[in-house]
């Protein structure tokens, strides 16, 4: 997995699509009003699934998101949930008389359908206008202060580790396994000596600033 | 391992919402309260940290690797809350770009790897810690603590399944998480173990101390045991009598495994959470119409729950090695730090 892929931590995916205008604040509520709508199908209503597939669908379109990356981040968690909905399956299907392979199936949809509209969520909303949604639609600043610092760190200490992990490269053999339990321990250690440090010097420079704990944002 | 949307019942996904949201609105006061306006960018970084370093594969085996998980590494340096906290971050981000984890299931898996994880875990590492005493306390403590912070979590993903799916999936459902868990618990122990132990040997004041210890975590999470103020009372005797009680615990899981299905189905009646199950037989009669359904069930059940007793012993057993192999370097005086740290640039 590679940070680069996901323009929207980044925010990059500024497209300039009806979907990208629009409220971060629309966006979200109606997101997960989507998956809230998805759980509430009741089992073996393919209907009521064929009409929310559809309005996905034509998301879809609109986002302009390339359909073969959405497949493919969505066939790779489908192994997952498979295994799930088969140990969960066996009771359901006792419950509401219906086969095994038929619960499992309609799970599995019903997942899917809620991981693609995420998915498109994050296509079309850059992370700090997703956290400015959130924010206005009443979240804790603390915690939003919180995931905008996070957002930040994550790139620097990606490159601290990348870095790192090239020196180590540079500097010495390769065994043939690959390095072991002690040596990639330490670099999380060092990581995380070098990651706190660094929280030090920052907080110090923010305070030296005026900082008093309220982020102030310029896109209210 | 994330639960994805749709998965659990909509009722546990409401109810873990709410506990969820509870738990995170207490742990950002508690944090809050004692950082103070540094509270942002310490759980920021705290949580980019357990991001990136979730991002290092280590080799498990031909194809398998695993990574660190951070709930109760984070608590030992931060303390149990912002622990908890730093793990909500990572959740949220994980799910909303990644997609990794359901929105409607972000409370349950906040309440498995946040609350159970780390504030859990944290309760389990303060009376070991406190028994051994010094780093090796701290090291003993939070390899132990991160053993069983990963097979709590996982018994309590059982449960959040199995509520929705009928009971009788229980016992299936437990078997197979924890048995994936007794591995995954087992890595994390390790991973935990070695980079506390880099960081004690590094810059030790860096983790929490004793007495902020204690101030920030007055019992208020009850059941902690071990609650005689012993002081010391000999390394060996301390490890003897927890490994005894770990194993007895691993081992009784098992058993327990047997009785909890019923409890769960009268809690689940009581409150009218699952299908009244009249079609369901109530002895337990060699697994009547259950068998069929699942293409990968271990050939009878009784196999794997031998399995995940056996998995449960030996998990632990491998953990207290560990703990105690990499905690002799505390007993050579103290270590020269220059000797971890040539590993890396």
């Amino acid at each position: 997995m590679s940070l680069d892929d996901f323009g929207s931590l980044e925010g990059t995916n500024t497209g300039r699509g009806p979907l990208h205008r629009l409220d971060a604040r629309v966006k979200l509520v109606a997101a997960v009003a989507f998956v809230v709508a998805v759980a509430a199908v009741p089992l073996g209503s393919w209907r009521a699934l064929g009409g929310l597939g559809l309005i996905l669908a034509v998301l879809i379109v609109l986002s302009g998101a390339s359909p073969l990356r959405l497949i493919g981040r969505w066939l790779g968690f489908l192994l997952l949930v498979g295994f799930l909905a088969a140990l969960t399956a066996g009771g359901r299907a006792a419950a509401e008389g219906m086969s095994w392979g038929m619960v499992v199936l309609n799970l599995l949809v019903k997942n899917s359908l809620a991981f693609l509209m995420m998915m498109v969520l994050a296509e079309v909303t850059p992370w700090n206008k997703l956290l400015g949604g959130m924010r206005r639609l009443g979240a804790p600043s603390i915690l939003i202060a919180t995931l905008s610092f996070m957002q930040r760190y994550i790139f620097v200490l990606g490159d601290e580790l990348a870095r790192m992990l090239t020196a180590r490269r540079a500097r010495s053999f390769r065994s043939r396994g690959g390095p072991g339990f002690a040596m990639l321990s330490s670099l999380i250690g060092v990581l995380l000596l070098r990651a706190l440090e660094r929280e030090e010097r920052v907080h110090a420079a923010m305070t030296a600033r005026g900082w008093d704990g309220t982020m102030r944002a310029l896109d209210d | 391992m994330h639960i994805p949307d749709i998965l659990i019942d909509s009722r546990v996904a409401l109810a873990t919402t709410v506990v969820g949201a509870a738990g995170l609105a207490y742990g950002l006061g508690r944090v809050e309260r004692r950082h103070g306006e540094r509270t942002t960018s310490l759980m920021g970084m705290m949580a980019a940290f357990v991001f990136a370093a979730q991002m290092v594969n280590f080799p498990v085996g031909p194809g398998v690797s695993g990574h660190l998980l951070g709930g109760v590494l984070s608590a030992v340096i931060l303390g149990p809350w912002a622990g908890a906290v730093v793990i909500a971050a990572v959740l949220i981000v994980q799910c909303l770009v990644f997609q990794d984890g359901g929105v409607t299931a972000l409370g349950a898996n906040f309440l498995n790897m946040g609350l159970i994880g780390s504030v859990g875990g944290y309760a389990i590492h303060a009376p070991i810690r406190k028994a051994i005493g010094g780093p090796k306390g701290v090291l003993v403590g939070s390899m132990i603590a991160a053993w069983f912070s990963v097979l709590l979590a996982a018994g309590a993903f059982a449960i959040e399944l199995a509520v929705g799916g009928g009971n009788h999936d229980f016992i299936r459902i437990l078997t197979w998480m924890a048995l994936v868990h007794a591995v995954i618990g087992v890595g994390e122990a390790i991973i935990t173990g070695l980079v506390v132990r880099f960081v004690l040997l590094t810059r030790p004041e860096l983790i929490l101390d004793e007495e902020r210890t204690a101030e920030d975590f007055e019992t208020d999470s009850g059941a902690a045991p071990a609650a005689e103020p012993s002081r010391n009372p000999g390394w060996l005797a301390t490890l003897a009598a927890g490994l005894g009680i770990a194993l007895g615990v691993a081992v009784f899981v098992s058993p327990f495994a047997y009785d909890a299905p019923d409890g769960l189905e009268y809690v689940g009646e009581k409150f009218g959470f699952l299908p009244d199950e009249s079609h369901a037989p109530m002895l337990p009669s060699p697994m009547p119409d259950y068998e069929a359904p699942l293409p990968f069930s271990v050939p009878g059940l009784d196999t794997a729950k031998v399995a995940t007793a056996a998995a449960g012993f030996a998990g632990t057993l491998i953990v207290f090695a560990f703990a105690w192999t990499l905690s002799r370097a505390f007993s050579r005086s103290t270590a020269k730090p220059s000797e971890t740290t040539a590993h890396v640039a």
